[in-house]
């Protein structure tokens, strides 16, 4: 499969109204939102097929997964995937809902390899679980840190800090 | 033109006597040593932040610091003297700057640079960051700034060289090993993917 980038300019308004008619079930409140960019809403428990379906599909084709990013909604968690069509060379935004009283949600490593340390940042980060995932460890922070600090309710403890 | 140099950055040489034969010259052991410990300085490669780019700087040609003796950059604790730590010490790099001033030479000294070092500077009180170097090993200057300058960075290293040059090498008293409160727990085994 070569990359063939912008081969099939679409209009952007087309582009959302194309997502929408083709994941009606899952994806919710498409809209775009900058002149590349396109956003969405996706239910939790449809993401791997969505993300498998965006990949695959004909025409737009989300083949490169440039970031996940995990936010805190103060109400509930969410999972931010920002992918890329070569094909259209534009932008799709898709946010998770995640409750945080259960904050778990499928990885997507199996679709885009590149999600692996990004979910690894939102999991040390925010505390996302990515159910699935290879190697879901800690990234950036030391192994034995306590809660995830870019919470919004996260205290900072002694405990990570023994030098202090 | 002496006289602009301040007291503290004069050498204190000891009275030297001459004899009449050429070239020979007495003097204490104390000085001669500790003459050639401060003015071949080997420091470690400690860059950590936006002061490494200072301290590197302060290596090449417009700034020098080959005019100290000091120019000797290591990247291998075992080779060095003097740590200069130029960053924030955050608690994940904490325990490996304890490890590697452990590793280095005796006799050895810290230089803290900048505010990150000192005091955690602008990142005090992070999540992640440990306020001050001097909360691992013992520091024997503090450079202000952020980041400071190279001629701030080479005023530090004319007041460790007066801080060497007071060492006594007959009866050296060994330097105190890091003052750390609590001994260092054993870190336990991560669990992949447990929330604690």
């Amino acid at each position: 499969m070569g990359l063939e980038i912008g081969t099939n300019p679409m209009d952007m308004d087309a582009i959302a109204a194309r997502l929408a008619a083709d994941f009606a079930a899952e994806l919710t409140d498409v809209r775009v939102q900058e002149p590349d960019t396109v956003v969405a809403r996706c239910e939790r428990a449809a993401l791997k097929d969505v993300a498998r379906r965006l990949k695959a599909h004909a025409e737009i084709g989300y083949e490169t997964l440039n970031f996940v990013a995990g936010v805190d909604k103060v109400r509930h968690l969410e999972s931010v995937y920002h992918v890329y069509s070569w094909k259209t060379n534009t932008y799709l935004e898709l946010h998770v809902e995640v409750p945080k009283a259960k904050a778990e949600v499928d990885t997507v490593c199996d679709v885009w390899p590149a999600a692996d340390w990004h979910e690894r940042e939102a999991w040390d980060m925010v505390g996302i679980r990515y159910l699935g995932h290879p190697d879901l460890r800690r990234i950036l922070l030391k192994d034995d840190f306590v809660g995830h600090p870019l919470r919004k309710d996260y205290v900072d403890s002694a405990e990570n800090h023994p030098h202090a | 033109m002496t006289d602009m140099v301040p007291d503290r950055f004069k050498m204190r040489y000891p009275k030297l006597e001459h004899f009449q034969e050429p070239n020979v010259i007495t003097t204490t052991a104390d000085f001669i040593f500790s003459w050639a410990r401060s003015h071949s300085v080997f420091p470690f490669t400690y860059g950590l932040a936006c002061c490494a780019i200072e301290m590197l700087s302060s290596g090449f040609a417009r700034f020098d610091v080959a005019r100290y003796g000091m120019e000797v950059f290591r990247p291998t604790p075992r080779q060095c003297d003097l740590m200069i730590v130029a960053g924030t010490v955050n608690e994940k790099m904490a325990p490996v700057l304890k490890r590697l001033y452990e590793q280095m030479s005796e006799p050895k000294w810290v230089i803290s640079m900048g505010a990150c070092a000192t005091s955690g500077g602008p990142f005090y009180d992070g999540y992640n960051v440990v306020n001050g170097v001097d909360k691992l090993v013992p520091v024997d200057v503090y450079i202000p700034g952020c980041p400071p300058r190279p001629e701030a960075l080479f005023q530090g290293l004319l007041e460790l060289q007066v801080k060497i040059q007071q060492h006594k090498f007959v009866a050296e008293t060994p330097k105190p090993a890091a003052q750390n409160p609590k001994p260092a727990a054993v870190t336990p085994a991560p669990v992949a993917g447990e929330e604690a």
